[in-house]
């Protein structure tokens, strides 16, 4: 009963005023730089990192969720009317939505990629809300060896779902580890590679390693653009949508059918507990079961809304799911969940299995906002701003990333008032640039970096209290079932994955 | 995505040999530093003391692990140099278009040199001179890099400075209360 009255006490958290706008403000924000191809919604949370040493957690919290729920459904606009998807994760409903919208259902297509949004999010949301206080209740369960073992599974899991460039995921992930262990160590007072540099003694924050990794380099790689706009205004013209359009036609949602919803939003939910999957991986998933199990396949990829409904429900309610492991075991499994992390960290917050328990208060209002922007937002954001999606999202490249440039800088300042931070920031930004031109994966650089030290704390104490013996992760239950499930997942996702000539698959 | 662009050719001439790039050349230099991190690592003690890891165990682990991922991924570079034929020009992921992929040095293309060199001289300025006087110089230079030179339209680029220059104030000092450096404050 305490737990109900907690989640709903989230609800009317969300009453307040000054947090009801937030939601809203992160919104419009979440939807703008997941529109605006180019940015995404983690390089919005990441500019909102600073400005969280100034706002109260619950609020923080509350912006995030909403900016990660708008984020991900609004890259179905670009992707729809003018075939350039404003996120990765709306890559497959581009391949249905640009095909209608040359049929003229531009709008059409809109509609059913807000609707499976709105059903797939706030289903997630829901799942959340119940399964995240069983996943806790679990989570007591797991003891120092099955902690190791349960980080190195997420940490592998991360690495090998990098289709085909699993060394380079390898590299980001273990260059992230590295970056992690400078500074105090983790179980003794000793300072690491500060190469007799005091302020490196605290070791690297969290801050300028994320805005200089989704920021700064995201200016170095725009700098070469020639294009005046982020969308070209020749577009906007030839992609004019009617509010009234937007509405999909009853008979289309019944031919979906409530069980592809369903079905939709419970893969997307699943994919997002996993680590290093993410909503591009939910949408490519779904889109692919709803292909198969449609009584018309044969119309997938000319413009059929089953396929946006999939993509667009599963990918909405992956968000739900990747806060189950950073909440419960204190793992974020994506960027953005790890960014959420960072906020708890500065408020001196640490996830784990009793924070769902003793911080609900505090947390309860990010599920209220995931749930409310998902049912509400979205819909009531396609309707009064619909129309006026491109004219928005078409916004002139030297104002968007001046202001962006002064956001990511001055808010590494924020944290010690120091320049130090924001050089920092620019080194890493440079590192970030080179990696992406490579194809390095620089999300695992990130989850390297934030589970890194409690892989390393959890391996030295598991290893003290057993003498020593490594045995301990063969001997202890809770240490064997992760590993166990690592070999089951390397086997699906490596040994019995389609050959490719990428770097890092299996030898010919 | 903007760095999930598709690969083009870059500008060699077709009878050039294909040389080694960013590909071998970033695995590279991350083993260089690598290297100088194992050998930190190694200063630090040895890895196992009466049985127990010690500070340096983790970071000598990890560090061998890159070094054999680097190699690998060195080895697959040149490979794949050496894979390609003589006459057909190399498809260096570092070319991200036409425009870009024409002048870079040390891998970098000329618009992220620019941001660099003002990034870097902003962050000087920022203590020295303090918040406006620095966020407005960067911010109208920054325009003029991303909005293609001083010349075209620097009416609405100086405005386009003052707006950002006080939006961030108001943002930071006033929201947020941030104290920022100013030039009367130094």
């Amino acid at each position: 009963m305490d737990a109900i009255s907690g989640l709903l006490g989230g609800f009317a958290a969300l009453a307040n005023p000054e947090t009801l706008l937030y939601m809203i403000g992160g919104f419009l924000v979440g939807t703008f730089f997941g529109a605006v191809p180019g940015l995404t919604s983690v390089l919005a949370i990441a500019l909102l990192l600073p400005l969280t040493y100034s706002l109260d957690v619950t609020t923080a919290l509350v912006a995030c969720a909403s900016i990660f729920m708008a984020g991900m459904c609004s890259g179905s606009i670009t992707a729809t009317t003018i075939n350039i998807p404003g996120a990765p994760s709306s890559m497959m409903t581009a391949l249905e939505g640009y095909p209608m919208q040359q049929r003229g259902e531009g709008a059409k297509a809109l509609g059913h990629a807000a609707l499976g949004s709105m059903i797939g999010g706030s289903l997630g949301a829901l799942l959340l809300m119940v399964m995240a206080p069983l996943a806790a209740d679990v989570a007591l369960l797991i003891r120092t060896p099955g902690k190791f073992s349960l980080i190195a599974f997420a940490l592998i899991v991360i690495i090998i779902s990098q289709r085909g460039s699993i060394t380079k995921g390898m590299i980001a992930t273990l260059f992230g580890v590295m970056i992690a262990t400078i500074g105090i160590d983790v179980v003794q007072p000793l300072a690491r590679f500060t190469f007799g540099t005091s302020a490196l003694v605290q070791g690297i924050d969290m801050m300028p390693l994320i805005i200089g990794t989704f920021a700064i380099s995201e200016l170095l790689v725009q700098a070469d653009s020639r294009n005046s706009r982020t969308v070209d205004p020749g577009m906007i013209k030839a992609a004019k949508v009617r509010r009234r359009d937007f509405i999909p036609p009853l008979s289309e949602v019944r031919e979906i059918g409530a069980l592809r919803y369903l079905k939709s939003a419970a893969i997307g939910y699943a994919v997002g507990i996993l680590p290093g999957a993410g909503g591009s991986m939910a949408a490519f998933v779904s889109y692919a079961e709803s292909m198969r199990s449609s009584k018309h396949p044969e119309r997938y990829g000319k413009g059929n809304p089953e396929g946006i409904a999939a993509a667009e429900c599963a990918n909405n309610s992956m968000c739900g799911g990747a806060f189950v492991p950073m909440l419960t075991f204190g793992i974020p499994g994506d960027p953005t969940t790890a960014i959420v992390l960072g906020v708890l960290v500065i408020n001196g917050l640490q996830p784990g299995p009793q924070f769902m328990t003793q911080q609900l208060d505090l947390i309860a209002p990010m599920f209220a906002s995931l749930f409310v922007s998902a049912l509400i937002l979205i819909p009531l954001t396609l309707y009064l701003l619909g129309p006026y999606f491109l004219k928005i999202v078409s916004i002139r490249r030297d104002v968007l990333y001046s202001s962006i440039a002064i956001v990511a800088l001055v808010g590494s300042y924020v944290a010690t008032y120091s320049t130090f931070q924001m050089a920092l920031a620019l080194v890493f930004g440079v590192l970030a640039y080179f990696l992406r031109k490579q194809k390095y994966p620089t999300v695992c650089l990130l989850l390297g970096f934030v589970l890194g030290p409690s892989l390393e704390e959890y391996c030295r104490r598991a290893l003290s209290i057993n003498d020593g013996n490594p045995m301990i992760f063969f001997t202890s239950p809770d240490s064997l079932f992760f590993i166990a499930l690592t070999a089951v997942f390397f086997y699906f996702m490596v040994i019995r994955k389609p050959r490719d000539n990428g770097l890092g698959t299996r030898p010919a | 995505m903007s760095s999930e662009r598709s690969f083009k050719p870059s500008s060699h001439p077709s009878s050039r040999r294909p040389t080694l790039g960013g590909e071998f050349f970033v695995p590279a230099v991350l083993a260089l530093i690598t290297l100088v991190y194992l050998i930190s690592a190694i200063q630090l003690g040895p890895p196992m003391k009466a049985g127990n890891m010690t500070a340096s165990f983790f970071p000598i682990a990890t560090a061998i692990l890159m070094l054999v991922a680097l190699i690998c991924a060195m080895v697959h570079a040149l490979r794949g140099k050496a894979k390609a034929p003589a006459t057909e020009p190399t498809t260096d992921a570092d070319s991200t278009d036409g425009e870009s992929a024409s002048r870079q040095y040390l891998g970098l293309t000329l618009g992220a040199i620019g941001v660099i060199v003002l990034t870097a001289g902003y962050l000087l300025a920022f203590d020295l001179i303090g918040y406006f006087v620095a966020t407005f110089v960067y911010v109208l230079l920054l325009c003029c890099l991303f909005g293609g030179g001083f010349r075209d339209k620097w009416p609405t680029k100086l405005i386009a400075a003052v707006a950002i220059t006080l939006a961030g104030y108001l943002l930071f000092e006033v929201v947020f209360q941030v104290r920022l450096p100013t030039l009367w404050s130094q």
